[in-house]
């Protein structure tokens, strides 16, 4: 009975001892992010932000979930008009797939960039304030490219804010801006528009977390 | 001690049902071997002769095992594609003598014929920039290493009519790991301890996109 005890025992160590650590206890990069400085691209009012994640540069690792990170460089208010992904077949441009993506619960969101709770320091260039949307159900694949697209509302607020832009060349992430038109409400089977080949404004890191 | 044993049996089976990334379910997950081309993609036509050769970097590998790499080549023209030989070199990192050649196939061999008009091939059989046909060769028994580099030879058949109406991917952003070149002539006949191509390799590269584990 002892050792029937003891076998018992031994294999709870066992399993406690060879489960892998939970998944949502570390913060990963799904994808290379924008690294080092950034500069500042400003004057979004009225304007579709296009930034696209490659499947051919996510790294393997498994997430149910994906996080954007949008970094600002100046203004006091943004006014976001609607926000999504897109879902593409890898090196295509038709989509098959639309995700909403919020913050606070909402797809339209007015962040609000004068207070300390989301910037704790005025946003700059040299001191970005980096905001984290809230989780969106998305498992990237790298089967899939991916448009992370933001319509900015066309109004004063938005005519102030600035982008944190990237070094060209260093992160996976390319991007692009349209401006006049709400790109959001694409549909499925619809192309994008526009072939990003710039460096990404406002979207800097996307991770599991 | 009934319930002790019940506790036991309960754990096992929830860890074996909800354990995260198995070493089954991460094999069986199609994984980026390197950064691959980014993007929609340009195009760059008539192949006949010419040896796209690309270069896989053992300093751009991304840290997952695989016993097998898998290339996917891009398409962007043309109904046919005849390929005479495709190659694997190997040599050591940053060096140009190749240290091994690894065979490369698609349906069992390596000169194959690509009907790119076929929707069993290209799903979307109107195959442009837009809508780059994407290939998948058979996975090549090779474990990438840091510590080497690979080039990928793909020559495709001379004095070919398919082949002068190819259209390959031309990669429009230089983030990724692969970089390539290509030549007018048959760069897939070199053999051990040869020098690989002298081509500048600072480009990114034409026809190979992806290098994956599946």
């Amino acid at each position: 009975m002892n050792f029937d005890r003891r076998l018992v025992k031994l294999s709870l160590m066992l399993c406690a001892a060879l489960l892998p650590p939970l998944s949502g206890a570390a913060t990963v990069n799904l994808v290379r992010g924008v690294v080092g400085p950034v500069s500042s691209n400003t004057s979004w009012a009225n304007y579709s932000m296009f930034n696209l994640i490659p499947g051919s540069a996510v790294f393997p690792t498994t997430s149910s979930t994906t996080v954007f990170y949008l970094g600002f460089t100046a203004g006091s208010k943004a006014d976001i008009g609607n926000m999504v992904v897109y879902t593409i077949a890898r090196g295509s441009l038709k989509i098959s797939k639309i995700t909403p993506v919020t913050y606070g619960g909402t797809s339209v969101p007015s962040i609000n960039l004068g207070s300390a709770s989301v910037c704790a320091v005025a946003p700059s260039a040299s001191k970005p304030c980096i905001v984290r949307f809230d989780p969106t159900s998305l498992s990237l694949s790298p089967a899939s490219d991916y448009y992370f697209v933001v319509f900015f509302k066309n109004d004063s607020n938005n005519g102030s804010i600035g982008a944190a832009q990237s070094s060209p060349g260093q992160s996976s992430l390319v991007g692009e801006y349209l401006g006049g038109t709400d790109y959001t409400r694409l549909r499925v089977g619809e192309s994008i528009p526009i072939v990003p080949n710039g460096s990404a404004d406002f979207l800097m890191y996307v991770m599991n977390d | 001690m009934k319930i002790l044993f019940k506790m036991a049996a309960l754990a096992i089976v929830t860890i074996s049902v909800s354990a995260p990334r198995s070493a089954a379910a991460a094999a069986a997950a199609a994984e980026n071997l390197v950064r691959g081309i980014i993007g929609p993609v340009g195009s760059n036509t008539s192949w006949s002769g010419y040896s796209a050769v690309s270069k896989i970097p053992g300093a751009g590998l991304i840290p997952v095992t695989s016993e097998t790499t898998v290339f996917y080549l891009g398409f962007t023209a043309g109904t046919r594609a005849d390929i005479k030989n495709m190659v694997l070199y190997t040599t050591a990192r940053g060096g140009s003598t190749i240290t091994a050649v690894t065979p490369v196939k698609l349906g069992g061999v390596s000169d194959p014929s690509i009907d790119l008009a076929s929707p069993s091939v290209c799903p979307v059989v109107e195959i442009s920039t837009y809508n780059p046909c994407i290939v998948r060769l058979d996975p090549t028994s090779i474990t990438l290493s840091a510590l080497n580099d690979y080039y990928l030879v793909v020559y495709f058949t001379s004095g070919d009519s398919n082949n002068e109406s190819v259209g390959v991917t031309q990669p429009i952003f230089s983030q990724t790991s692969l970089t390539g070149s290509d030549q007018a002539a048959d760069d897939s006949r070199l053999t051990v301890r040869d020098a690989i191509p002298n081509l500048s390799y600072s480009s990114a590269s034409f026809l190979l996109m992806y290098v994956m584990t599946d």
